[in-house]
């Protein structure tokens, strides 16, 4: 370093290799950091950026040889400017990647309105459901003998054919209905004769509907008629049943069957927390004295076994919670279980580091000073440690128990059980009510969790 | 009659704590051992009671080879050596009494003692004891709740729990403001005299070690360079002792 180098090698040696002239110049460090950041930055230029972003690796290299020059005189420049060239192309390149786009973000907000709306609805609440039909049997193709047109009822809802009463599919032909109630929407459906098979018809991709009069009969209506189930092909006429239906809702609201089961899915849930913290508890005590190394010192095979613990501990501890229920999905299969292994395993990570921090920060003097009366070991144990680790550990379960609630909430996400798997489920069949209620149960008990450990933790302080 | 004879203690690093110190105390004596931080005197007291292990030499206590026992007996011979620290090393977040009861771990149902069961007496044994140092109505307190001084008296009453024969105590008042200093060291001397328990005390000013020392050793770099009664240790020796640089400081 004391002795001069040439400046002029310097900055050629830069100008071909970013960094290379402060190598020479005696500051490896800084050279690679040089090298690293321009290399980096422009890979991640050619592969995603514009070329006008060039001029800033440009900025930089040139700054880069002019740093060189610097350096083999002795003089440090500061970094300020290549540093900002470099990171200003790199945000540059990051808000493409990430396809921010902010425009939509504004355009597109009523996308989101009727989501929003129903989160806030939750099906918490409904009335009973009645449903009127009404039904004519229609063939097709057309056999030699087809069925008869249908009649009106006295009370009943009904369904009566008006042209045919039989067409190949795509032909049209016309219903009409009485009976059903007045002024009201319903929906026209197709089915099989055994019924076991039935759509809602469409028609130019809407479903085909129709409205009630004053006296609750339907006018005509067009059907088309429809393409025969996979089973009946090829099986000549057949006899399908065209029904006209109506529900409405009844009688006083009461508490929904989607309630129940986001009830009876949450406490799974929280189930789901309790046992794999408690296993976590009882796999993380005894291991938490293997990973302290206060305990571990001193000789060769136990500090081995330190680091061996410390080691598997902070790999499982780097694997996400979620990651690992999907391996124990394929493990145990779809349902709680899996997500009860999987978070006791990452809890049983995450303690035992914890736990064992606690155990390297007690203080050694109560240890001495009951050694001292002739207390033997267990004594020991149970009056100089078990005080001092007592309160961290309960918090740092606490603590635990706190992340566990959160994590199984989401858990069934990947099919691990729990509250999470039917608001996925919910969530992916649009139906946003159902979602909404599982959304707010989880945040109630989220919350009411939150407060219950806040309370317990300043109990133990 | 505790006998000290080429005690060695080597640090795992390499560390000489003590170099061949070789004394006696004969029963009833109040030791000091006086010196420099870092002199050995902790070192020196924790070899007594084998909370540290000497590299070599021996410690010989009424006959008794203290540094060739081991397991129970080692427990047994520790439970009539009663100790008290410079930072008194009580278990925080738990009560007084449990405290004090604990220096009698060594004498009880060891069993029964993991439950934290103590038989009757040894319950007023330990409120006995606390109201020997003045301390009775803080039974119930949390230890962490305490003053220095307190806190102190709560480490003797622990080791007075094992109605000890010897007391070591390492710096014992070296936290504590003069005052407090001398109440404690008080209650050591009414403890010598009353109940002729020998006590090693290490202490770091010149004045209380005249107050209240029968006999001196004074250590510096492991090795023992002043033996002797409290009246010789003139400005020279006290200089050998603590350094040429060293002024003595006066405690109140
Ligand atoms: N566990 C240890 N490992 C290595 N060296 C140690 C250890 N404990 C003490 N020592 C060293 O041994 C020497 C004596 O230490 P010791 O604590 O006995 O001195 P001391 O006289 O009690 O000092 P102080 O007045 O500061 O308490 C010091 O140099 C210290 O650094
Ligand atoms: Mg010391």
């Amino acid at each position: 370093m004391q002795r001069k180098k040439s400046p002029v090698l310097s900055s050629v040696l830069s100008l071909i290799v970013p960094g290379l002239g402060q190598v020479y110049a005696g500051s490896p460090s800084r050279g690679a950091a040089f090298f690293i950041a321009i290399a980096v930055t422009a890979i991640l230029v050619r592969w995603r950026g514009n070329s006008l972003l060039y001029t800033g690796i440009a900025v930089a290299w040139l700054w880069n040889v002019w740093d060189a020059c610097n350096l083999a005189q002795g003089r440090r420049l500061s970094s300020i400017l290549p540093f900002l060239a470099i990171a200003l192309v790199l945000y540059v390149i990051g808000w493409g990647v990430t396809e921010i786009n902010l425009r939509r973000l504004l355009t597109d907000v009523a996308d989101v309105k009727p989501l929003v709306s129903d989160l806030f609805q939750p099906a918490v609440f409904e009335r009973d459901i009645e449903e009127l039909v009404g039904e004519v049997q229609f063939e097709s193709p057309c056999s030699d003998s087809p069925p008869a047109k249908g009649s009106p009822l006295e009370s009943e809802p009904y369904l009566v054919l008006v042209d045919k009463t039989c067409g190949d599919p795509g032909d049209t032909f016309t219903i009409e209905g009485g009976n059903f109630w007045p002024n009201s929407r319903g929906y026209i459906w197709w089915s099989n004769l055994a019924g076991e098979m039935e759509f809602r018809v469409r028609y130019k991709g809407d479903y085909l509907t129709f409205e009630t009069d004053e006296e609750g009969r339907i006018p005509p209506t067009t059907v088309i008629v429809q393409e025969p189930f996979a089973e009946a092909k090829d099986k000549g006429p057949q006899l399908y049943r065209v029904q006209a239906r109506m529900r409405r809702e009844t009688g006083p609201l009461h508490l929904s069957e989607t309630f129940f089961l986001v009830v009876e899915k949450m406490v799974e849930t929280v189930f789901l927390a309790l046992m794999a913290t408690t296993i976590a508890i009882i796999i993380a005590i005894p291991i938490s004295f293997l990973a302290a190394r206060n305990l571990m010192g001193g000789n060769p095979i136990s500090m081995a076994v330190y680091y061996v613990v410390r080691t598997i501990l902070n790999t499982l501890r780097s694997i996400e919670p979620l990651i690992m229920a999907i391996i124990f999905v394929v493990w145990v299969g779809l349902g709680p279980f899996a997500g009860v292994l999987a978070l006791a395993v990452h809890s049983i990570a995450a303690l035992g580091k914890l736990y064992s921090e606690a155990v390297e920060s007690i203080d050694p003097g109560p240890i001495e000073a009951i050694t001292a009366t002739g207390a033997n070991r267990l004594q020991t144990i149970v009056y100089a440690v078990i005080p001092q680790i007592v309160p961290p550990y309960l918090a740092f379960t606490i603590y635990r128990w706190d992340i566990n609630v959160r994590m199984s909430t989401i858990i069934g996400f990947v099919g691990g059980g729990g509250i999470g798997y039917l608001l996925q489920q919910w969530i992916r069949l649009l139906m946003y009510e159902e979602a909404g209620a599982a959304v707010w149960a989880i945040a109630i008990v989220v919350a009411i969790m939150d407060y219950a450990s806040a309370k317990a933790r300043e109990k133990i302080t | 009659m505790l006998q000290i004879e080429h005690l060695t203690k080597i640090y795992g690093d390499g560390t000489v704590a003590l170099d061949d110190v070789s004394f006696e105390v004969p029963d009833g004596e109040f030791l000091v051992i006086l010196g420099l931080s870092g002199a050995g005197k902790s070192t020196l007291l924790r070899c007594i009671n084998r909370l540290i292990e000497p590299t070599k030499g021996r410690i010989i206590w009424d006959g008794t080879d203290i540094t060739a026992s081991s397991g129970e007996e080692l427990r047994q011979i520790r439970r009539h050596i009663g100790m008290i620290f410079q930072e008194f090393n009580l278990v925080e977040r738990t009560s007084v009494l449990i405290n004090v009861l604990s220096g009698r771990l060594g004498y009880v149902n060891p069993w029964l003692s993991l439950l934290h069961y103590f038989p009757r007496e040894e319950v007023d044994r330990a409120l006995r004891n606390l109201e020997r140092v003045g301390i009775a109505d803080l039974a119930h307190k949390r230890a962490d709740e305490l003053s220095g001084g307190q806190r102190q008296r709560v480490g003797i009453a622990r080791a007075l729990m094992q109605e000890p024969r010897l007391m070591l105590a390492d710096e014992p008042v070296a936290s504590l403001d003069p005052v407090l200093a001398h109440s404690i060291l008080r209650y050591l001397e009414q403890l010598n005299r009353e109940d002729g328990i020998t006590v090693i005390c290490s202490l770091h000013f010149l004045d209380l070690v005249r107050r209240y020392a029968s006999h001196v050793v004074g250590l510096k770099d492991g090795r023992v360079v002043f033996q002797g009664l409290p009246d010789e240790i003139t400005d020279r020796r006290f200089k050998e002792i603590y350094g040429e640089e060293a002024e003595r400081i006066t405690v109140a």
